[in-house]
């Protein structure tokens, strides 16, 4: 098995993954759980980028990781909008303590 | 198996990348859950350098770290002080103990899956040595019609973000 082999990559990828699934459940702070969020994508947008490269070896992969790349920024844009409006509104950026939509 | 300089850098790349993560899971300090989270983003663009995917690095750096980052960071600034978020980072300890659990038990399905498969190769296609013209001829003949749609919706992203976080009207 070499080092730079593409379970490296996997390995690493879900390393990523399973922190921001952790931090996403565990967090208590919503920019907290966005964190997580980015951590996910990141870490889907790698493993595309290993597969095309180590074992598809072509450009298609990449070009998915490239859209995952930019729907990650448009998310964190609209994300942060949201909870500062929400932080107007509350004063409180708790997920716990927001519950109004709650049944 | 043989340890060369490539390695060497391979792995410290990887451990730059995976360890921030720890801080950013186990950090009460929101803040330094942030700048963690900016080692990650930039150990992952060395692991798209190792990739041979250039352009992939460089949009790696400039949205996650100049955007995303610095948005986050924004956000940190403008909700709350730090010496409050610094006690609220974290779950109570019986759910982070579940959702430990969970994720030990994703670990090991994982590890079974990943033992032994082989994965399908690609035919004899050979990777290209630069990759910036064969994205941009794929862009725009086969993924002509996502990315026009991206085009949309970073348009919608750019108006809606400035409608929700606008003060409001009176």
């Amino acid at each position: 098995m070499e080092i730079t082999g593409i379970t490296s990559y996997l390995l690493i990828s879900f390393f990523l993954f399973l922190a921001g699934l952790l931090t996403v459940v565990s967090k208590r702070n919503i920019i907290g759980i966005f964190m997580g969020i980015e951590l996910v994508l990141n870490s889907a947008a790698l493993n595309f980028a290993a597969f095309s490269r180590l074992t598809a070896r072509n450009l298609e992969g990449q070009m998915v990781s490239l859209f995952v790349i930019v729907l990650a920024a448009a998310e964190a844009a609209i994300a942060l909008a949201l909870l500062l409006a929400i932080y107007k509104r509350y004063r409180d950026i708790n997920a716990d303590n927001l519950t109004t939509l709650k049944w | 198996m043989t340890i060369g300089l490539k390695e060497i850098v391979f792995v410290s790349v990887a451990l730059l990348t995976t360890l921030p993560c720890l801080i950013v899971v186990f950090s009460r300090n929101v803040l330094y859950s942030a700048f963690a989270l900016f080692f990650t983003f930039l150990g992952t663009s060395g692991l798209y350098f190792f990739l041979d995917a250039e352009f992939l690095a460089i949009a790696q750096v400039v949205v996650y770290i100049g955007g995303v980052s610095v948005l986050l960071l924004f956000a940190i600034l403008l909700t709350k002080n730090i010496d409050e978020i610094r006690k609220t980072n974290m779950m109570s300890g019986r759910r982070m103990a579940l959702a430990g659990a969970a994720v030990l038990a994703l670990a090991g399905s994982f590890g079974y899956a990943l033992r032994g498969t082989v994965w399908a190769q690609g035919g004899n296609s050979v990777y290209p040595a630069t990759t910036l013209k064969g994205l941009g001829d794929l862009l725009l003949s086969k993924y002509l019609l996502p990315f026009e749609a991206v085009s949309i919706l970073l348009l919608a992203v750019l108006v809606g973000s400035l409608v929700i976080a606008r003060r409001s009207v009176k």
